[in-house]
């Protein structure tokens, strides 16, 4: 690595997507925007989680911290991001077309539930896969900490809710949460181990 | 834990990259551990030990109480 190269910033485009959901849930929560408005700028907004991946592996390519396990997985992570942002788009965008109740809108509804069995078994097989016990260890605390993240916010919203504070959000939150948990508990760890 | 790792790798001229891949790890990896971030399983010590062809307790050393 020499020092005039450009170090790629994934943190970055992770600020712009909280700031971006965050910009969506206020606006969905003040009657800005109606549904299937908000569904639709969510899934637009997750397609920012292509360029925060590859920026994220050019860093982990930069600073050593790269093995064929990770490469095989940062692939699939990002064809299941695409698979997901699909569901979520011609969920959002068909949803009117069909009835409540009736089998297309169920079949509308579980649709997203494929890309995130696959981000699981992705994940699964990553660790499975991993033969660099460091790089190991480093995921399987980054995804603690993520399941963390979703346990407190999720309990903190609900009691909130629950004396009447904070207005009702739908649940499926928890996997973006979660995978944001888990990039960032990488990326702490990261830097706590760059020295040299 | 401790480890004379840094030290035993200057001693021969070893970047990390060459360390780590002897070992067949990531460069970070060799960071963590030389930094003591984190400490190696037993089949890894071992193989770091088999690299600098010395024994174990050569290259980590026990914490003192």
């Amino acid at each position: 690595m020499t020092a005039q190269q450009a170090m790629p910033r994934p943190l970055l485009w992770s600020a712009l997507f909280i700031i971006n959901m965050a910009l969506i849930a206020a606006a969905h929560i003040f009657d800005v925007i109606e549904q299937p408005v908000p569904i639709i700028l969510i899934a637009l907004n997750m397609g920012l989680l292509v360029p925060m991946t590859r920026a994220a592996k050019a860093r982990q390519e930069l600073k050593g911290a790269m093995s064929p396990a990770l490469r095989v997985y940062n692939r699939r992570v990002l064809f299941v991001m695409v698979i997901y942002m699909v569901a979520m788009i011609g969920g959002g965008n068909l949803s009117h077309l069909v009835a409540d109740g009736s089998p297309a809108m169920w079949a509308l509804a579980i649709a997203p539930l494929v890309p995130l069995m696959g981000m699981i078994w992705t994940m699964y097989r990553y660790l499975q896969e991993e033969d660099d016990e460091y790089l190991r260890h480093r995921a399987t605390t980054g995804a603690l900490f993520g399941l963390a993240l979703i346990l407190v916010l999720g309990t903190i919203w609900g009691f909130l809710e629950m004396y009447g504070l904070v207005g009702h959000i739908w649940s499926w939150w928890v996997f973006p949460v979660w995978a944001i948990g888990l990039g960032i508990g990488m990326c702490f760890q990261r830097a706590k181990g760059e020295e040299e | 834990m401790k480890n004379r790792l840094k030290v035993m790798r200057a001693e021969r001229d070893w970047s990390q990259q060459d360390l780590a891949e002897q070992l067949g790890v990531s460069r970070q990896s060799v960071n963590a551990i030389e930094t003591g971030k984190y400490d190696p399983s037993l089949p890894l010590a071992f193989r770091i030990a088999d690299v600098f062809e010395l024994p174990i307790e050569e290259i980590f050393l026990r914490d003192e109480a």
